[in-house]
């Protein structure tokens, strides 16, 4: 059953793209440091009915505890730098993971690589 | 609404760990066989986005705040199978560099926000389109990551429950309730971000059913 008739699809305009990495890059970067310091939903929960505190953290292997680049006395800069090295993280590991899955043919139906004779 | 350590005992955290390396491993071998080259780097750049949506908490009620997730999103967009990849390697990053969810329950977060709520959304925009026969696909992708939020937040309810660390009924109503505030927030981003990236499809209506999509080579 994979989507053999699908209504929509997902856009080739490189236009629409170009905006999204530089929403991507701009939240991640700027907007991140206005984010609520609130607890979230799950954590809510937890703080109400007193289980929070069986949290752990377990630091050995983050580098980057709570997106704040360690070492850095500017907050804004602190946050937006690691929210900028996650981006470049998820782009790299993500690109390098699919891009040996996926087929080498850029379309189906344009045919400018296959040399049928006739 | 990443699990941290410590919340989950030791048989939810092995199984959900079994259940999450399977459910990887399946969506890996699915995406193999369908993904084509030209979707690798809006694959990657979509997997960013989620990333950096997700560092932005927004307020919702009573000095609490929720986030997006993405999941629904990734799955309308790609499909649930490259969803789940993509909703790993985030959960993964966010665990290992950013502290941001716990590692022994890494299953759990990949089985509650990456594979329910990929799922629950195709499922519930594929049920959309069907019933509405392609109209209304904002309210269709809106629908779909609400729903997507809350059953992930009710599979989080589960494991809670079944660690002893939270009787079920209030686990349920509270954390799906919380979710259902901030599955608007979702429903909003993924309903602006579908509508933005995706078009009709615009060689299927076009083209007579000759040209219809050859796969027969592999």
């Amino acid at each position: 059953m994979s989507q053999q008739q699908p209504v929509e699809v997902v856009t080739n305009k490189k236009r629409r793209w170009l905006v999204m990495a530089i929403v991507t890059v701009v939240a991640a970067g700027v907007i991140s440091y206005f984010a609520s310091p609130h607890p979230d939903g799950l954590e809510r929960v937890a703080e109400n009915h007193g289980f929070i505190d069986q949290a752990k953290t377990p630091s050995w292997t983050a580098w980057i505890p709570d997106y704040e680049v360690p070492g850095i006395k500017s907050p804004i800069l602190k946050v937006g730098l690691a929210g900028v090295i996650g981006v470049a993280a998820l782009f790299g590991v993500l690109y390098a993971l699919t891009r040996p899955l996926a087929r080498r043919r850029e379309a189906d139906n344009h045919g400018k690589g296959d040399h049928h004779p006739s | 609404m990443h699990i941290p350590d410590g919340f989950l005992d030791v048989k939810s955290c092995i199984t959900t760990g079994v259940l999450g390396v399977g459910t990887v491993a399946y969506s890996l071998r699915r995406t193999k066989v369908s993904l084509a080259r030209p979707e690798v780097p809006k694959i990657a750049l979509i997997g960013a986005f989620i990333f950096a949506a997700q560092m932005l908490n927004f307020p919702i009620a009573g000095a609490t705040s929720g986030h997006f997730l993405g999941g629904a999103m990734a799955s309308i967009l790609f499909g649930p199978a490259v969803a789940v990849v993509i909703m790993s390697a985030v959960l993964i990053i966010q665990a290992l560099i950013f502290q941001d969810g716990g590692l022994t329950v890494l299953g759990a977060n990949i089985v509650c926000t990456g594979v329910i709520g990929s799922y629950v959304g195709y499922g519930v925009y594929r049920a959309g389109i069907v019933l509405l026969r392609g109209r209304a696909t904002k309210v269709v992708s809106f629908a779909a990551a609400w729903c997507s939020i809350v059953a992930a937040s009710c599979g989080v309810a589960l494991l809670l429950a079944w660690s002893g660390t939270f009787p079920l009924g209030v686990a349920l109503k509270t954390m799906a309730g919380w979710h259902s505030l901030i599955g608007i927030g979702e429903g909003l981003i993924t309903a602006m971000v579908v509508a933005y990236l995706m078009e009709r499809n615009v060689a299927f209506e076009n083209l007579p059913s000759s040209s219809k999509k050859g796969a027969s080579a592999t």
